[in-house]
């Protein structure tokens, strides 16, 4: 009785030395992830204000080179206020509103720094000054509790998690919607944009569940046994789409049509697939029939990637007028490397179909475009995203520099005005 | 005619004995280019670089830098000159080369960091454990053989230029940790969402800085994301960087059993795939 007396007590002695011991574990990693949420925290503070100096101080010349020293300013500490306040706990809303805020306000420096808009940029940022000063000062009263809970993480988690509101978080994120909507608000380009992603263009007749499945069927008569189970997208999505789940045998997968028109958004099966028995040659001549079959006659290969299990390969429309490829109406498909057999499409961007203005290519002489020890490959014209959502005419060059290192580069250069849009490292 | 058939049959004797014959039996029968992976890509790479065209590292990719070596290769040695490892290229290749396969596969199985020049002795071109990684069984089209390179950690796969293996791996992770139980679909549609936060102006503009934004991920919260994903899960972060999207550009998703925030019940619902609603 005595000596199990002794052990139980020992026992009990070493689990609390060990429950001591974990403890202080868990508060010294607390203790540390504090330390450096609080750094993050500070930081983004501090260099608010900052920034909101950087604006007003833009404001006070004429001289191009010191208004371009300011731009670079809010550029760069818009992105470092950024990324400080994307490691913050402070819940996805508010994040997201900081996060659309300021990286408009360092796109619009960015942008008055390379067009030289300068009455523009002093028309706006007065009032974008002022804001910044209010959130400023709305942002350090929402956050002053931060620093007195005497490194209690979980307080400070209660506080921002969604389930308990915190008013001073909410004012700034109210504050920081409105003046979003009224400082930077969508650009023409951006709301056509948001438009062609949301399908509004597309007027087709609505077509019903059952024709929807006849179409799966005729598209992909592959799965036209299966078993299918059909769902209208949600209400509130910003199209209406059928959303169609099949399973057959080894495949299982799903096809999305557009309710109205019943147009392919994408197609994905899913099987298991044996030892490669096609040839790339193989792959790319029926990825090329599949495109037809599924309609897309107008349509040019851009590229082709071998991996595991499947070939992607990737197409584009081609420009009526001027034989351009127009990478933003892609479509991919994939091809097992068993059988060929096609295991996906995806037309999303296809049938979103952009609406090219008339642009014009002036030529450029490449030997003074590039530094000397680059040798320009292959060139061809595209239609791309400016970043301002636009689609322009492009050059892409594929250029190499051929020294200890041979390296590539995708060059796109907009075709009218010689801006390059893009450069890309290819290996 | 017949004089010119002759010399024709003449030419081709004489290129045919001029070929060195000393690997006869080298690659497999199907013709590759730019865009392929696998055995037959390594081979032509090593090859390549035994006779100082190929710089680069050998890593069964059929990029841009196999596709220069070997049309500075065809140019050399008088053969059309398209990029296009045929039959005849391969041939004159295998001629000129030598190619240790068991050597360049044990670099590569062993995740070391090593060229495979002809003029230089082997011992003296490796960097042992340098590499990012090794590489598994299985081969690709250009492959004709049961073994080459895999994907099985990742290191060997083909992505579009505007992501990184290093993105491939995280966002696997965040995959397998967050819907390792969800239909392949579903698998496909997480990895879509954290590509379009990628577009996003309301998010971080990196892989990385999206994955781990506090309070974005429950993997990322209860550590499942640091578990090992498996080939499924990478296979839909393929299809997700190639352009799939079965969540129709949701920005968010969110299990109704478990989910706890008011906030996310309030943004605008796309569809359900598994467990999980897709909203924008």
């Amino acid at each position: 009785m005595k000596t199990w007396l002794v052990v139980l007590t020992i026992a009990v002695i070493g689990l609390g030395a060990y429950s001591i011991d974990l403890h202080g574990d868990k508060e010294d990693l607390q203790r540390t992830v504090l330390a450096q949420y609080t750094d993050k925290l500070t930081d983004a503070s501090e260099k608010l204000s900052h920034l909101q100096r950087s604006v007003s101080q833009s404001l006070l010349f004429q001289d191009e080179q010191a208004i371009h020293s300011e731009l670079d300013s809010v550029w760069r500490l818009s992105s470092e206020v950024r990324s400080s306040i994307a490691n913050i706990p402070i819940g996805q809303e508010l994040s997201n509103e900081w996060m659309n805020y300021l990286g408009r306000l360092g796109d619009e420096a960015k942008r008055t720094a390379k067009t030289g808009d300068y009455n523009a940029w002093r028309e706006k940022m007065p009032q974008v000054s002022t804001n910044l000063q209010s959130l400023s000062d709305e942002w350090s009263a929402a956050t002053v509790d931060f620093y007195k809970h005497n490194g209690k993480m979980d307080v400070w988690l209660q506080q921002v998690d969604n389930k308990n509101p915190n008013t001073n978080f909410d004012k700034v994120k109210d504050t920081l919607k409105g003046y979003g909507e009224k400082d930077f608000p969508l650009t023409l380009s951006e709301s056509d944009w948001q438009k062609k992603i949301e399908l509004k263009a597309l007027q087709d007749a609505e077509i019903t569940e059952k024709e929807a499945l006849e179409k799966v069927k005729y598209l992909f008569p592959v799965i036209k046994g299966a078993t299918f189970t059909v769902t209208k997208s949600s209400d509130t999505a910003p199209y209406p789409f059928y959303h169609i789940q099949f399973h057959q045998g080894i495949r299982l997968g799903y096809v999305d049509l557009t309710v109205k028109g019943g147009h392919l958004l994408s197609y994905l099966v899913e099987r298991p697939v044996d030892e490669a028995k096609q040839s790339q040659e193989e792959i790319l001549k029926k990825a090329k029939e599949y495109a037809k079959k599924l309609g897309m006659e107008d349509v040019a290969y851009v590229e082709s990637r071998e991996n595991h299990q499947a070939w992607h390969v990737t197409f584009a429309r081609v420009h009526p007028g001027d034989n351009a490829l127009i990478y933003a109406d892609g479509v991919q498909l994939k091809l097992a490397k068993d059988t060929g057999e096609l295991l996906g499409a995806n037309a999303m961007e296809y049938i979103q179909e952009e609406t090219i203005k008339p642009q014009t290519a002036k030529p450029i002489d490449w030997k003074t475009f590039f530094q000397d020890d680059i040798q320009v490959q292959e060139v061809k014209n595209i239609y791309t995203d400016n970043g301002q959502f636009e689609q322009r005419l492009c050059y892409e060059v594929i250029a190499l520099r051929d020294g200890k290192i041979q390296e590539t580069f995708r060059v796109v250069i907009d075709a009218e005005n010689h801006n390059v849009l893009k450069v890309e490292y290819l290996t | 005619m017949r004089l010119v058939s002759i010399l024709f049959a003449l030419i081709l004797g004489i290129s045919i004995i001029a070929i060195p014959q000393n690997e006869v039996i080298a690659f497999s029968d199907q013709q590759i280019t730019r865009g392929a992976y696998g055995d037959d890509v390594i081979e032509l790479q090593a090859r390549l670089q035994y006779l100082g065209f190929y710089k680069s590292k050998i890593d069964g990719k059929f990029g841009y830098n196999t596709y220069w070596a070997l049309r500075n290769f065809q140019e050399k040695y008088g053969l059309p000159v398209d990029g296009v490892a045929g039959t005849k290229t391969k041939k004159t290749i295998a001629g000129y080369s030598d190619y240790d396969e068991k050597w360049v596969k044990a670099q590569l199985n062993a995740g070391n960091q090593f060229t495979y020049y002809g003029s230089i002795p082997l011992d003296q071109q490796v960097n042992k454990g340098t590499a990012t990684g090794g590489s598994g069984s299985g081969s690709g089209s250009g492959g004709g053989s049961s073994s080459g390179t895999s994907n099985n950690n990742g290191t060997q796969t083909q992505v579009p230029p505007k992501y990184t293996e290093r993105d491939l791996q995280l966002i696997a992770n965040a995959v397998y940790g967050e819907a390792r139980g969800e239909p392949y679909e579903g698998q496909v549609a997480v990895a879509a969402v954290i590509l379009n936060r990628l577009e996003s102006p309301d998010f971080p503009n990196t892989i990385s800085g999206i994955i781990f934004q506090p309070l974005a991920f429950t993997a990322v919260a209860d550590g499942q994301i640091w578990l090992e994903p498996n080939d499924r899960a990478k296979e839909a972060v393929i299809d997700a960087m190639n352009g799939w999207d079965p969540s129709e550009n949701a920005l968010y998703y969110f299990n109704p059993k478990t989910a706890t925030s008011k906030w996310i019940w309030s943004r605008p619902q796309i569809k359900q795939i598994g467990e999980h609603i897709f909203c924008s």
